[in-house]
């Protein structure tokens, strides 16, 4: 396959390749998407690599993120300075997790953070009744939301101190038969 | 760095503790169980640096950080660098140090960890290469992506199928339909195979051709009934011979490609189900405590990310609100009902047994009247002085009477069960199942039943002293049976075919006009929208692929019918999903339920290969039409034929076939079953036990930290 583009070097290209689950073409395509999302911005070459930064407003517009309620949690776990603001690097890591490629650990290490609110490296209550809530658009009540943290608590919870560890959570996924086709992003 | 950290941790866990005098987070951090986490901050200290054989300035951080790799794992084993949970330029550096690593390998290894990595390369390029081959898969991403998994699992599910008949639809075409038509088009000596016994004259008297003048319309009738000219072509069992032709330098035996390919096509469709169904069971992740849809499931695994319009989005908060909603009433109706007294359960009980009596006198009800249908649409059309002869229209309906009632049955009984389930008072999630497995016993109980009633008449119930059958074995209005019973199959599928289309045509087009322009019409409230109903359309083509398994031994071209009727039907459906369809508001479990729709299909196999099988050893064949004229069974082709091998591959055959080698097998397979069973069993009881244990040892570790914190004090 002849090198036609000026984009990455053969080697940025191989590294891509090997570190997420997209083919080179599917790289490209992704580089694209990322240019068109501020052109004046993003650089058309990559060859040196330019330290370009996009800010968390032009992420969260995206057609694919926009209508999510944990954009800004998936923005924020992927970029590298935690505030939603993403370099190339962080973009290409964030949709290669969500692909259909990626293994169901993998996406459920990133699902444990992303639900992970106050990032204390535990899902509490607090997370859960906040995750609920986007989930609901706050249209239940607060009894209805406590009763189902409640129950997910009771289901998940293994070592019973009141709030999911990464260890619960994965082996709470394990037993949830549709994570894998939901946590999922097509682009 | 750490101790800004630990301060502000310090202080969310005080916010988060229940409260029970926690110990100092720092301790916790100092775990091997937390080290797994990769830490936030500008500087990514991540899970793993460290590269067995690498100098890495990374390696002398202040905290023991747990490679990534074991020691002494070899490369095939470690996981592949893109599933590590770290971030991009980790990876980049990780790949870096690998390949240096890898270049100090000796000149062996470093040709097998290139051979490795070419094979890689070259099975991600085949993926990406036979990804482009698979069929509508555009479409059903586009499906997936607005209106959910559920659904694209019914299109899933239908494409699958297509695929299915169609392979099969190739194997029967390439041996029975193609090498007839060519032997008869290069007009090849035809050897007849029949032996010349006796046979009552009257048994032959079969002659199906229309002659003199006929109009026009009787070629559409016999087209859609499958009578006159139809019966004469290679869709019916009938024109096939019972002859071997000489070709090149063998003998094609006409009879037994014929059986041998309706055997094998059987047998090919229950290989590939069976493979599906496993592929999906191991997916839907079958555990103990596996509930249709529990909470979690509903929090974490419930929004899905690939939705992209807004309607669909806004459609999705509200099911999901619908369905937690739906989860605790069920919660709160389930402690009610555990606190009613012993005689409110005793009416509830009661209640229900006469309900479920009255859904027995319901299907029994609808079957009686299928069978009695089956039985006055054959005289009618059979019989030589019926009152129907010579007007088309009547003559038509007459020949799909049977189809009628079958799908009046299957329209209207699901309808009051509907309406009897309210009444039961089941939580909601058994009232879905319920309803569905009584549905699923209507369609294929008023199949079977259409059978009993064209066996009864065929054979005379099995009495060879009845006026009818007591000169050639079986009803002399049957002179050719076997096409009898194709052509009501044929006649069942394009009914089905037809029905589908006048309902999206006359119900779901109107309902849609109704709903857009007369939103305030009465009608419209009480009825709403159409919803999208994954269940009974599924139901739908499980019916219609049996009707093709039942009918394919005396209807060869029925899989190639049922390949473009499957086609024509993904597109009507796809076409009435975009147009008229709203999600429904209780999202359909896809993953659970995909496996329980392959389930019902091979029930449904299985009960299309009793018919199949009865014919082939119980029945004898028509003497005036058919491959196996003049053969007292069908089975006596292979039979004879295997007479033909040379004697070691008989005996061989012969022992296969007999007792002494079926008994042991069978007594085999058992004993493996029982260990299976016995295994799962072992298993089950040891995953509980290591959750228990799993339980004590949180509290284990909690307990210890507190009594380090206390002492360290």
């Amino acid at each position: 396959m002849g090198n036609k583009q000026t984009t990455f070097t053969l080697e940025q290209l191989d590294a891509y390749q090997d570190t997420t689950f997209f083919t080179k073409k599917e790289i490209l395509r992704l580089f694209y998407r990322y240019r068109d999302l501020a052109p004046q911005l993003v650089p058309p070459d990559y060859t040196n690599k330019p330290y370009v930064k996009l800010p968390y407003e032009l992420i969260g517009s995206m057609p694919e993120l926009k209508d999510n309620p944990f954009r800004q949690r998936i923005a924020e776990v992927f970029s590298e300075d935690g505030e939603g603001n993403m370099t190339l690097d962080d973009f290409l890591d964030m949709f290669s997790v969500m692909s259909e490629m990626a293994p169901r650990d993998l996406k459920a290490y990133y699902a444990f953070k992303i639900y992970d609110f106050n990032n204390d490296d535990y899902i509490c209550k607090s997370d859960l009744e906040k995750t609920v809530n986007k989930l609901t658009r706050k249209e239940l009540t607060p009894e209805e939301v406590n009763l189902v943290c409640n129950k997910v608590l009771d289901e998940a919870d293994m070592d019973n101190d009141g709030k999911l560890s990464l260890e619960d959570f994965q082996h709470m996924i394990v037993r949830a038969p549709d994570f894998l086709s939901t946590f999922h992003i097509r682009i | 760095m750490e101790d800004s950290r630990e301060r502000s941790l310090g202080t969310r866990s005080d916010e988060a503790g229940s409260g029970l005098g926690r110990p100092g987070p720092s301790l916790f951090l100092q775990l091997p169980s937390n080290q797994t986490l990769r830490f936030r901050g500008n500087k990514a200290e991540a899970w793993g640096a460290a590269v067995e054989g690498a100098a890495e300035p990374l390696a002398d951080d202040p905290q023991e950080q747990a490679p990534p790799y074991a020691e002494g794992e070899e490369e095939e084993d470690r996981k592949p660098l893109r599933e590590l949970p770290l971030c991009l330029e980790e990876k980049r550096r990780l790949r870096v140090l690998q390949e240096q690593a890898a270049s100090r390998l000796s000149g062996w290894q470093l040709w097998r960890a290139g051979k490795r990595r070419t094979l890689r390369h070259f099975k991600s390029q085949a993926g990406a290469v036979m990804s482009y081959a698979v069929m509508w898969k555009s479409t059903l991403r586009h499906i997936e992506g607005h209106f959910g998994t559920g659904i694209e699992s019914y299109f899933s599910f239908l494409r699958f199928l297509v695929l299915m008949n169609f392979v099969a639809s190739l194997l029967v075409v390439g041996f029975v339909v193609a090498p007839n038509a060519a032997f008869e088009a290069l007009h090849l000596n035809w050897t007849s195979r029949s032996s010349n016994t006796s046979v009552n004259a009257s048994c032959l008297r079969y002659n199906p051709s229309v002659y003199g003048l006929v109009s026009y319309f009787t070629y559409i009738m016999d087209l859609l009934s499958g009578k006159g000219f139809m019966e004469l072509t290679y869709l019916f069992y009938g024109k096939y011979q019972n002859s071997a032709v000489e070709f090149v330098s063998f003998s094609y035996n006409v009879p037994l490609a014929y059986l041998l390919t309706a055997f094998f096509y059987l047998l090919f469709c229950l290989i590939w189900i069976v493979r599906r169904s496993v592929y999906w069971l191991k997916r839907s992740l079958v555990s103990e405590d596996a509930s249709l849809g529990s909470y979690s499931n509903k929090v974490f695994a419930g929004w899905d990310f690939g939705l992209m319009q807004p309607s669909a989005v806004q459609l999705r908060h509200k099911s999901i609100r619908y369905e937690l909603r739906m989860d605790l009433e069920e919660e709160m109706f389930r402690r009610r009902l555990a606190e009613q007294t012993t005689k409110q359960r005793a009416t509830l009980y009661l209640l229900r047994g006469l309900l479920n009596v009255l859904v027995l006198g319901l299907l029994a009800g609808g079957f009686f009247c299928i069978y009695l249908a089956a039985e006055y649409s054959q005289r009618l059309v059979g019989s030589d002085n019926s009152p129907v002869k010579g007007q088309t229209l009547l003559e038509l309906l007459a020949a799909y009477l049977p189809s009628i009632v079958i799908t009046v049955a299957n329209l209207l009984i699901p309808m009051i069960f509907g309406v009897i389930v309210h009444l039961e008072k089941y939580p909601l999630s058994f009232e879905i199942k319920i309803t569905l497995l009584r549905n699923v016993f209507l369609r294929l109980a008023s199949l079977v039943v259409l059978l009993i009633s064209l066996w009864s008449q065929i054979t005379c119930s099995r009495d060879l002293q009845h006026s009818d059958c007591k000169d050639c074995g079986y009803s002399r209005l049957f002179l050719c049976w076997e096409t009898s019973v194709g052509q009501e199959m044929y006649k069942l599928l394009i009914f089905d075919l037809l029905i589908m289309l006048l309902v999206v045509v006359f119900v779901e087009f109107p309902r849609k006009m109704l709903v857009t322009y007369l939103p305030s019409c009465p009608l419209v409230k009480l009825w709403g929208q159409q919803e999208f109903m994954v269940p009974s359309n599924v139901l739908d083509l499980v019916y219609g692929q049996t009707l093709c398994w039942t009918g394919a031994l005396f209807c060869p071209l029925l899989p190639v019918l049922n390949t473009l009727k499957y086609i024509v039907v993904f597109y009507l459906k796809k076409l009435t999903l975009y147009a008229n369809c709203q999600p429904a508001e209780r999202t359909f479990r896809a993953s659970s339920s995909n496996f329980f729709f392959l389930l019902v299909l091979l029930l449904g196999l299985t009960i299309s290969c009793v018919p199949a099988l009865y014919s082939m050893f119980a029945m004898s064949p028509s003497k005036a039409c058919g491959p196996f004229r003049g053969e007292p069974t069908m089975w006596n082709t292979v039979s004879s034929a295997i007479s033909e091998l040379p004697p070691t591959a008989q005996e061989f055959l012969e022992f296969v076939g007999s007792l002494a080698f079926a008994v042991p097998l069978f007594l085999l397979l058992s004993i493996v079953m029982f260990y299976l069973v016995a295994l799962a069993g072992s298993y089950s009881t040891m995953v509980k036990g290591l959750k228990a244990q799993l339980q004590l040892e949180g509290q284990d570790k909690l307990f210890l930290v507190k009594q380090i914190s206390e002492l360290s004090q």
